[in-house]
């Protein structure tokens, strides 16, 4: 069963591939919280306690809920951000590369899998969600897309802590999610600044700042 | 016996093709308000399409004269590949999907060879873009097909469908992602919408119709016939992914291949009402989103399904 959330996760990583709109990689966001969640709760079922209850359900609070509407809100929204995201690479290539990536990434976990004590498929997912969170940084130009980017980068990270140690303290967990707020809140701020005095939301213009 | 049913269920299976389009049209006609023609409409035009003349391009070499019909055929053995409910298919032996693949592909290549051989520039255009678009379709059958005889060591078609079984859930998701993208394969190959808009009048939005500008009376009449059989043999084929197999019940199997069609036509007329035609440079990356989906599920069952 959990296999199938993970596949389910790198087929949300396909589509963030393939789309050309700054709302899908919301929507996409908002699916992989509700996959985590689902993830994080799975092996929980067994021995259902309030206490256990914690994680899951904030992760589903910071990820699903809270962030995505901050971002629709007070960026897409007030901002009149367009809806198309801007690309320093053709959205084909950008699938060849994100595939190759993925073909790459299966392999090499499976090679570890033989060696170590992890999870092939949880760990492949994560390390392709890492890998392409990074590419959508480095390949696309709008500031609100490299949030989502980011986003989609500690989603990765959370999963490999999942695949690699099977229970992470979830006191440090739940600090991590505190700290992603409050990150995507300064960058919410320091986007509001920086299109008040540009009145752009694209990277190329930042070049023109000096100190 | 077994083998005289097979036969009639592939009759009536040739005989309904155009009854899958006409369902589908007019289906398509009511969603979006209109009245629409009747479901037997496509009968009524090729019926006039026999009694027309068939008229040959002064261009036109012997080509142009056996490309309708090798397509026409070819299209008609790959249908005979496909497991019908829980019937045996008439052709059934080991390595058949390759067999499936091919066939359709000869079919494709004659058709665009009668393009190329009048000589019209039009539907040069066509031919090159149906090529085009074909090598990116052709990647989404083997990966999905593929990486189900990975997965069940078996490489014909009978054997693969008749051997899933819906136990383990993490299969369930697998089927169903199969099945979507052998259901954008059949979007693409039998140039439905978001691909190919089959009612477009203007020359240049056209992929398939194109093609077939110049061909008049029985020539068109195979074309029409083969790309509505077309369309109904990839429908089986997606079909067959939900088939449950495990019952051994040929009506009730039959019955249910009949609803799985039905609401597979449902889907189909979702998608071409609510969606418009896609810019042509958009449709590779549309057709590779399919092949990776393919490519995900074979890497993910290959290596850790042990």
């Amino acid at each position: 069963m959990e296999n199938v959330l993970n596949i389910l996760f790198c087929l949300s990583l396909l589509y963030l591939a393939t789309t050309t709109r700054v709302d899908a990689y919301l929507k996409v966001f908002v699916l992989q919280g509700i996959l985590l969640f689902f993830i994080v709760i799975m092996p929980l079922i067994n021995r259902p306690s309030v206490f256990t209850l914690i994680l899951p359900v904030t992760i589903l609070l910071v990820k699903a809920i809270m962030i995505p509407l901050y971002i629709r809100k007070k960026i897409i929204i007030e901002l009149e951000v367009k809806r198309n995201i801007e690309s320093n690479l053709q959205q084909f290539n950008f699938l060849l590369l994100t595939v190759f990536s993925m073909i790459a990434v299966f392999i090499s976990s499976n090679m570890l899998a033989k060696y170590t004590y992890i999870d092939a498929i949880p760990f492949a997912a994560a390390f392709s969600t890492i890998i392409i969170g990074l590419y959508i940084i480095i390949f696309r130009k709008k500031l609100i897309v490299h949030v989502i980017g980011f986003l989609v980068i500690e989603n990765g990270i959370f999963l490999l802590g999942i695949s690699v140690a099977s229970e992470m303290p979830f006191l440090i967990e739940l600090a991590a999610l505190l700290d992603i707020f409050v990150v995507v809140f300064l960058m919410g701020i320091a986007i509001n600044k920086i299109s008040s005095t540009f009145s752009v939301d694209d990277i190329t213009a930042l070049d023109e700042l000096k100190d | 016996m077994e083998k005289l049913i097979s036969v009639l269920i592939y009759l009536i299976f040739i005989v309904s093709a155009p009854l899958f389009i006409g369902i589908v049209n007019k289906l398509k006609s009511r969603l979006t308000g209109r009245l629409g023609p009747s479901i037997f409409q496509t009968y009524f035009d090729l019926k006039r399409l026999l009694r027309k003349e068939t008229i040959y391009a002064q261009s036109a070499s012997f080509v142009s004269r056996i490309a309708p019909v090798v397509s026409f055929s070819s299209i008609l053995f790959a249908g005979m590949i496909l497991p019908i409910g829980f019937y045996k298919p008439l052709i059934s032996f080991n390595g058949d999907i390759i067999l499936f693949a091919y066939l359709l592909g000869l079919s494709r290549f004659f058709q665009i060879l009668g393009a190329m051989d009048i000589g019209s520039s039009f539907e040069g255009m066509g031919a090159a873009r149906e090529a085009t678009f074909a090598v990116f379709a052709e990647p989404i059958y083997f990966f999905t097909l593929g990486s189900l005889a990975f997965i069940f060591k078996f490489t014909s078609m009978y054997d693969i469908f008749h051997s899933i079984s819906l136990n383990d859930p993490s299969f369930i998701i697998f089927i169903i992602v199969s099945a979507i993208s052998v259901f954008f394969l059949m979007i693409t190959e039998t140039s439905r919408m978001p691909v190919d808009d089959p009612n477009t009048h203007l020359e240049l939005t056209m992929i398939h119709e194109v093609m077939i500008l110049d061909n008049s009376g029985l020539d068109l009449f195979l074309y029409q016939y083969s790309s509505y059989l077309k369309m109904l043999v990839y429908a089986t084929f997606a079909a067959d992914f939900f088939n449950p197999f495990n019952v051994q019940n040929h009506i009730i199997g039959f019955l249910l291949y009949i609803i799985i069609l039905l609401i597979l036509i449902g889907n189909l007329v979702w998608i071409e009402t609510m969606m418009g035609r896609f810019r042509m440079k958009n449709i590779p990356r549309y057709l590779l989103f399919a092949a990776s989906i393919g490519i995900l599920n074979l890497l993910i069952y290959t290596f850790f399904n042990k």
